[in-house]
């Protein structure tokens, strides 16, 4: 009989999964043979770019027609009347460029810029009248010889401003130059910030690369090699196992990203690139080493990223299939960093990937805000924590080990069988469509609205109701069609009872206020928050929106989003996501989604709203719970959103009240203590009107009934 | 040692629903090998899953040595042995390293492994390989390493599903002396298989499992005499017709 004997099991596990990964030759390509290649060649590269972006040492050539000319222009520049004014010199750089004339035989000087061997041609006609007419010839598209002529151009200005200067002097000795300008520069250097973003930028990609190839490997391969089944089925619990393998990834990660980080600077020291990234001439180790801090935390989160992806897999093909669309959208918020004035503060310190690249940023230019990076380097090993408790939840779990697949087609065909809810599946790929059709609807109507000229605020307020109930309404609408669930059931169409809609009414009326608290403290904590141009923004749309009847607003403001939404987030959302998940973590969850939708507005992202919406997802998420019914959810949504906008549109009637309704300003104190007492009623009538019913209506109970075959879905 | 209650499972596979397993019951004794028998599809790896814990169960259990997966996953996953034959190895490993990962898996000590791995290869054959890498082996030695792997922490039953699929007569060979070897050893064997010739000789006792539920159990003899027939092949045909 077997005894357990745990002792030094977990550090034997991910000394068998490193031997694994390490022994394996594609895993040495990306770790090693990548950043020798790589290197180099970019370092080549940005060589190139960097010599043909501007002057080379030694200046510029210009081709003329024959010695004559050439001793003439030799004359010109070498006047010192042809150098720039001081102020002109100090606002360039205070450079002066140098020039190389030179004649080719039996080639004129525009052929021989259009042939590209000089880079700008010079042509001297009417040299007997007394004025001479100078032609320069420069490429078109060509930026060094568009610049060296425009040099050349403004030369000869300043010659010939200074000849005449000197003839005025002459002629009429009270001449005084009207006036004296002069060029200062103030602040920091903040030239080649770009490089600085690049080169972290280009770390933490290289070090996601070394990553794919061991998660994939040591999670969909071991299915795909036929092992995976023989592991879960010996005692070992499951979270070892995968713990053993996240190791063996950030170790691989990790090593992948020290050969790049050493590769990276070896070249750019050895090219001479080194003082332009961090301005100093010694070799940064410091930095480095700060900067592999930062790429062992951002390993350790990508890694359980990766694990949690590729667990779910069934094979590398499958894996790979799920990865690409997340490396490519991670990319997205990654490029953002290369934006010039991004910066890392607010919202950007807690996005992932981005956080981490902008820190590292900071770091090379020696400018790093300690608060912010703290956020930064927090919330990253947050984010890791909760990829690998996802990562531990899938890996080898029974649905993977599942021999059923679905077929495309199966998606689109409705089910012979109704059933009452969807499945979270099916909640996905819903969700996954409504972000795209909300953006072209609602963009798509904006560019009607102005193609047509009609801005009158009620077309506009008509077509905000149509944009919402046509993606919203429509898309879960159809999608409940579509997959034959059962409407009642899926939008949660229970009647509540009376004293749950009463306690509902009071619930609303109490949590603007909170709401609204909610905003002030997400203002103050930097999340989000609205910038005085946004206010006086809003101010306009509030002044403007008083042309138009009070009816109008709540109709397009309250009533309709009340009704489209919560049959959305609290209907079709919450009964597909219960399905799966505890009442507990279907409130948490759909909360999140009612905030995130609140952020996309179809053309900007509204942070700010990401907060309040979230905290009001989250009420109205318990109420829907305890009453089993979509309607209470429905009253609160319109109470909240029509008291909202009673408040906003009878603004100054209301400000012998006491309070300012601007976003940045708490509300009084006895405001405060009515909203809570009408939150704390209202929640006890829903609690009490519920009390007998939520067991009844415990979704689950009804799931396991009617559809006995969900797990092999 | 092994008992299978009343075990129960669906899938729904696009719209429609599958009964994978229907109320089916059986029991293994030490010293005994049981052919799980039927077509493909008719439930084997289903049932052999839900008994590993891999799969739960609609409803009914399975039990070993007085353990149930539902209840104690862990006593029954470490009192049971399992080879299938999609089984693979880890490439990159050398067969030892591989074996005693799996008896570290099962919780056994390393001086233990050590012993077994020594004894099990010797008795499968395999001793000059334990120090080769696992990808370099051919069809047949990759197959004694998946048999020496589902015995290293000694189990008391032992659960094979297809084990002689894609073998040629020298691996079934080894099939049939493994199966042997367990018998003498007191080990309770299950054998999924749709080889019904080669269950015939290497079971003592049968279950004959069609669309999930068990349509006829016990001895060949006691089987004979059921169905009028000699063999277990024309037993099956007769009840693929009915």
């Amino acid at each position: 009989m077997p005894v357990a004997n745990t002792k030094g099991r977990l550090p034997r596990l991910c000394q068998k999964e490193l031997k694994e990964t390490i022994r394996d030759r594609r895993t040495i390509v990306t770790l090693l043979l990548m950043p020798l290649l790589v290197y180099p060649i970019m370092s080549m590269a940005l060589n190139r770019f960097l010599l043909s972006s501007g002057e080379t040492e030694e200046g510029f050539t210009i081709c003329v027609s024959s010695d004559v000319d050439g001793e003439l222009l030799d004359q010109w520049l070498s006047n010192p009347n042809s150098a720039p004014p001081q102020a002109v010199a100090d606002s360039s750089g205070n450079k002066l460029a140098k020039f190389r004339v030179t004649v080719i035989p039996d080639e004129s000087p525009a052929e021989a810029v259009a042939r590209n061997d000089v880079d700008v041609g010079m042509e001297l006609a009417n040299i007997d009248s007394g004025t001479p007419l100078v032609t320069f010839y420069a490429a078109r598209g060509n930026s060094v010889s568009q610049a060296a002529r425009r040099v050349l151009v403004e030369r000869l200005q300043w010659l010939k401003l200074a000849d005449a200067e000197l003839r005025l002097k002459a002629t009429e000795p009270g001449y005084r130059t009207p006036l004296l300008v002069s060029a200062k520069d103030v602040g920091k250097v903040e030239e080649n910030s770009l490089l600085s973003t690049i080169v972290p930028l280009v770390l933490v990609l290289m070090t996601i690369t070394g990553a794919v190839y061991p998660a994939i490997d040591l999670t969909a391969g071991e299915r795909e090699r036929g092992t995976m089944e023989a592991v879960m089925a010996s005692p070992v619990p499951r979270g070892y196992v995968l713990f053993s393998k996240y190791v063996a990834v950030v170790a691989v990660a990790l090593l992948t990203a020290i050969a790049n980080l050493l590769a990276m600077f070896t070249t750019l020291w050895a090219g001479g690139l080194l003082g332009l990234l961090t301005g100093g001439d010694s070799f940064p180790w410091l930095t480095i080493l700060q900067m592999l801090g930062l790429l062992i935390l951002f390993s350790g989160f990508f890694s359980a990223v990766l694990l949690s992806l590729t667990s779910f897999a069934k094979s590398f093909k499958e894996a790979q299939a799920y990865l690409i669309p997340v490396m490519l959208l991670s990319l997205t918020p990654a490029m953002l960093s290369l934006m010039p004035g991004i910066t890392l503060s607010g919202a950007l310190t807690i996005l992932p990937l981005i956080n981490i690249v902008l820190l590292a940023r900071d770091m090379l230019s020696g400018s790093v805000d300690l608060n912010n990076a703290f956020v930064a380097v927090v919330s990253t090993f947050a984010y890791a924590a909760a990829a690998l408790s996802v990562a531990a939840r899938l890996f080898g779990s029974d649905a993977v080990t599942r021999t059923s697949e679905k077929s495309i087609g199966s998606l689109l065909r409705r089910p012979r069988q109704a059933t009452l809810r969807p499945t979270p599946q099916a909640a996905a790929l819903m969700l996954a469509l409504l972000v795209p059709v909300y953006f072209l609807v609602s963009n798509g109507l904006m560019q009607f609205i102005k193609a047509s000229q009609d801005t009158s605020v009620a077309t506009i307020l008509l077509f905000n109701a149509i944009a919402l109930i046509s993606t919203f309404g429509l898309v879960p609408v159809l999608a409940a069609w579509l997959g034959r669930n059962r409407f009642k059931t899926t939008f949660r169409l229970q009647p509540s009872g009376t004293l749950a809609l009463v306690g509902a009414t009071l619930l609303g009326l109490g949590a603007w206020a909170f709401a609204h608290e909610a905003f002030v403290i997400a203002d103050a904590l930097g999340i989000g928050g609205l910038s005085d141009k946004q206010i006086s923004g809003a101010e306009a749309t509030v002044a403007k929106m008083r042309e138009t009847s009070p009816v109008l607003l709540i109709a397009v403001f309250a009533l309709t989003p009340a009704i489209i939404e919560e049959l959305c987030f609290r209907g079709y959302l919450f009964s597909s996501i219960r399905r799966a998940v505890s009442p507990f973590q279907t409130i948490l969850i759909t909360a999140a989604l009612f905030g995130l939708f609140h952020v996309l507005t179809g053309s900007a992202l509204l942070i700010e709203r990401f907060v309040p919406s979230t905290l009001m997802g989250l009420i109205i998420g318990w109420v829907a719970y305890r009453t089993g019914s979509v309607f209470p959810g429905i009253v609160i949504h319109f109470v909240h959103n029509g008291l909202l906008n009673t408040v906003l549109y009878y603004q100054d009637q209301l400000s012998f009240l006491g309070a300012g309704f601007d976003d940045q300003t708490h509300l009084p104190a006895l405001w405060l203590a009515i909203a809570t007492g009408l939150v704390i009623t209202g929640a006890s009538l829903v609690w009490v009107s519920s009390r007998k019913q939520t067991d009844a209506n415990s979704e689950t109970s009804l799931d396991t009934e009617h559809n006995v075959g969900d797990l092999g879905n | 040692m092994l008992t299978v209650q009343s075990l129960q499972k669906s899938f729904s596979l696009d719209d429609d629903e599958i009964r994978a397993v229907d109320d089916l019951s059986f029991r293994v004794d030490p010293g005994e090998v049981y052919g799980l028998l039927g077509p493909n599809g008719a439930g084997k790896t289903t049932t052999l899953r839900m008994v590993l814990g891999l799969v739960k169960p609609d409803s009914g259990y399975a039990e070993v040595s007085g353990y149930r997966t539902a209840v104690d996953p862990t006593a029954v996953k470490s009192r049971l042995g399992f080879v299938s034959a999609s089984d693979g190895v880890y490439p990159w490993l050398t067969v030892r390293e591989m074996l005693l990962y799996f008896a570290d898996l099962y919780g056994v000590t390393r001086r233990e492994a050590s012993d077994r791995c020594e004894d099990l290869a010797d008795l499968m054959g395999i001793s000059a390989l334990l120090d080769r890498r696992a990808g370099t082996l051919s069809t047949g030695q990759r197959q004694r390493v998946t048999l020496v792997r589902g015995l290293i922490h000694d189990p008391p039953v032992m659960l094979l599903d297809e084990p002689t699929r894609g073998l040629d007569v020298v691996g079934v060979q080894t099939i049939f002396e493994y199966i042997e070897h367990l018998r003498e050893v007191g080990k309770a064997v299950v054998v999924c298989t749709h080889r019904l010739d080669e269950a015939e000789r290497l079971c003592d006792r049968f279950g004959l499992l069609h669309q999930g539920r068990m349509q006829q159990t016990g001895t060949l003899h006691q089987l004979r005499e059921q169905s009028g027939h000699q063999h277990l092949v024309d037993m099956f045909v007769d009840l693929l017709r009915s």
